[in-house]
């Protein structure tokens, strides 16, 4: 009974406050948390550029080929936050309007994503999806008019149509000493419900990343500095590829290969749940 | 015991009345009994959920028909799918709206109902979810489904439509999908010479025929098996390679090396109407087809072996090439493919 009524007792203070907060520097009781993602090529910032640009990055694989990009985008959604409890904090998670967000290199305002009213508390971890869940990847107008709008724009074109899904990933660039044309296209093409497909290739990768410290919500709006190395996507943990016309590698826009570039730059989901992605830093 | 008799009396009374009622203020729509013919498969499980109705069809069908599902009005399904051709049609590779050019040919719309695969490459198993992939693709109509949703909504003979078949006029996807896949599954191809020679209703091969028959029995039955004419396989049969990078057959959908260049065994009811043939409309003649299967057909590690283990042909002479083209031709359902009918 006393706890009962010390929590309504929380609730009406988390209420004052709530409704004061906005008028003054009063404790908050949510905060944003920006995700901030650098797409690098081993820790440098990726320029993009067309074939001939001298001022693109240009990245060597392990294999020795060089490549560099003129397009990089990837869908990021599925966004989760677990506090110093252990405890998960969903943010929008079916709602792909409000809680996916397509990375575009060439679009600056896209490469810091904003989760607003996270509750306050330390988080310790994050989790995100790159690409889509199954359950959500059906290009669903309807339910999600926004996120539809925004991957499908003529300057994104991450709607997969043929398969009635998102693009998780779209890159485009060049390799070799020719510049022969490189174009990698990821998404899934399962049919039927998680742990009973019937068939097809499940390209979302479920990503899990420790924080180099806290980000502690509270008066301060943390910042998540988040890396992608673009250099795994050839040379990865899971597969050292080498691109090649025989193979048929260099052009992706089907399920075939395409799980070599998945694993590397998004985990297998067992032993690697880390993909190309780790945590710079947090500012608080 | 007699409180129970009185109210089943009160029960059989509701009954009918509610019954009554709903004659007035909603109209009777009567499931469609879709008849499988003689020595066909079973339904796509699809079809249960799906159920066929009289203004379920109507509406898909109305819809089929209808240019407002391109972006610019000027594409509608039977642009593409057209009935004289057996609902496929005679470009090499299907035309869209403004005159672009997908890379795959278009297929017929037959006897969908008895299909589990759908598309060359099997990325669909319900026809209802394959309805937005024209509808979004750029190549097609390039439209969406709000945008179509807008469009019929402006419509009051569409509203009146998606009563009379769902019981309001709310115009939703869903309905749009499953509207058009009852059309589709009512479109059923079992009247050829072909079949009414199965049936015994009279009909005879000419001799010319016949021997095709046997040539096919040979050498075709293997893959263009059952009475669909497809064992709806994938396999790679070492045709032409599409240059389109976005084609890989069957792993386009499975990533599976072993389905490259591998496609679904496409029946071959109706043949004679549905050139140009092949995934991307390599042949234009039934004859390039055999000619071709005669000559040797490409390598691959995953050719089938029935070409790999002869030597990648199919062995034709020329006359039995001439009968069972003779024989293809009794597959040519008239009913079917004359809308006048
Ligand atoms: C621009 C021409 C075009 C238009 C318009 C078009 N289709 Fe198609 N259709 C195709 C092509 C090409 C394919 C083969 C696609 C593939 O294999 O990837 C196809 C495949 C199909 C299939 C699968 C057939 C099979 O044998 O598996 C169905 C069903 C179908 N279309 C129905 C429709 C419907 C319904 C519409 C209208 C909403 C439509 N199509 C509009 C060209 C078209
Ligand atoms: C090993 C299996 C197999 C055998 C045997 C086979 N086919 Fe096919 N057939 C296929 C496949 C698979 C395709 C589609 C290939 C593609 O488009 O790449 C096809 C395509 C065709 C087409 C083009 C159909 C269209 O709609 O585009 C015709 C016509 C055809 N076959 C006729 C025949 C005849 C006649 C024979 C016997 C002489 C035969 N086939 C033997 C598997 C087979």
């Amino acid at each position: 009974m006393k706890n009962i009524k010390k929590g309504i007792a929380a609730v009406f203070v988390a209420i004052f406050t709530l409704t004061s907060c906005t008028e003054d520097e009063s404790v908050a009781t949510m905060n944003n948390v920006t995700l901030a993602f650098n797409n690098t090529f081993k820790g440098n910032t990726i320029v993009l550029g067309d074939a001939t640009s001298t001022e693109a990055t240009v990245n060597t694989s392990a294999e020795g080929q060089v490549h560099h990009f003129s397009e990089l985008k990837y869908v990021i959604s599925n966004v989760r936050l677990l506090n110093s409890d252990g405890i998960e904090v969903a943010y929008n998670v079916s709602d792909l309007d409000n809680g996916a967000t397509v990375v575009d290199q060439s679009k600056e305002e896209t490469l810091e994503y904003v989760l607003n009213n996270i509750p306050v508390g330390e988080y310790t971890q994050i989790k995100f999806g790159l690409g889509i869940e199954t359950a959500l990847n059906t290009l669903d107008e309807v339910s999600f008019p926004s996120f539809y709008a925004t991957a499908g724009a003529n300057d994104t074109q991450m709607h997969w149509e043929w398969g009635t899904g998102y693009r998780f990933t779209k890159i485009e660039g060049f390799y070799g000493a020719d510049n022969n044309t490189l174009s990698i296209h990821s998404g899934s093409t399962v049919v039927g419900t998680e742990g009973a497909y019937t068939q097809g290739v499940d390209a979302y990768r479920d990503i899990t990343l420790s924080l180099s410290e806290n980000a502690i919500v509270g008066n301060n709006a943390p910042k998540i500095m988040i890396d992608a190395d673009f250099d795994k996507l050839l040379s990865g943990e899971a597969n050292t590829i080498t691109l090649g016309d025989s193979n048929a590698t260099p052009s992706i826009h089907t399920a075939n290969n395409m799980v070599l570039f998945v694993d590397n730059i998004g985990g297998n989901g067992d032993d690697n749940i880390t993909g190309m992605f780790s945590v710079n830093s947090v500012e608080n | 015991m007699k409180n129970i008799i009185r109210n089943i009396f009160i029960l059989l009374l509701l009954v009918s009345c509610s019954h009554d009622d709903s004659e007035i203020v909603s109209y009777e729509n009567p499931e469609i009994s879709l008849v499988i013919p003689l020595g066909f498969p079973e339904f796509n499980n699809a079809v249960y959920n799906n159920i066929p109705t009289k203004y379920g069809v109507e509406l898909g069908e109305k819809l089929f028909f209808e240019k407002k599902l391109s972006t610019d009005n000027t594409v509608s399904c039977s642009s593409c799918h057209i009935q004289a051709n057996a609902f496929s049609d005679t470009n090499v590779q299907a035309i869209g709206i403004e005159g672009r050019l997908g890379f795959r040919n278009t297929p017929s719309v037959q006897n969908l109902a008895f299909i589990n695969f759908y598309n060359w490459d099997g990325s669909r198993l319900e026809l209802e979810n394959q309805t937005l992939v024209p509808i979004i693709t750029h190549e097609e109509m390039d439209s969406s489904i709000l945008e179509v949703i807008g469009k019929l909504e402006a419509e009051s003979f569409y509203k009146e439509l998606f009563y009379k078949a769902f019981g309001d006029d709310d115009i939703t996807a869903d309905r749009i999908y499953n509207s058009i896949a009852q059309y589709e599954y009512t479109l059923i191809s079992s009247n050829s010479k072909y079949d009414s020679i199965k049936r015994n209703e009279g009909k005879k091969f000419t001799e010319r025929e016949a021997l095709g028959y046997q040539v096919f029995q040979e050498k075709c039955i293997s893959c263009h098996s059952t009475e669909l004419f497809t064992d709806q396989s994938f396999r790679n049969i070492g045709f032409p390679i599409n240059p389109n990078a976005n084609e890989a057959g069957r792993s386009r959908v499975t990533g599976d090396p072993e389905d490259y260049m591998s496609f679904r065994v496409p029946t071959l009811r109706n043949i004679e109407v549905t050139a140009p043939y092949g995934s991307f409309g390599q042949f234009a003649t039934l004859k390039e087809v055999l000619d071709y299967f005669d000559n040797g057909v490409l390598t691959a590690d995953n050719l089938d072996p029935i070409f790999k283990d002869n030597n990648n042909r199919i062995r034709l002479t020329e006359e039995e090439k001439n009968y069972l083209i003779d024989f293809l031709k009794t597959l040519t359902d008239y009913k079917f493919i004359d809308n006048n009918i």
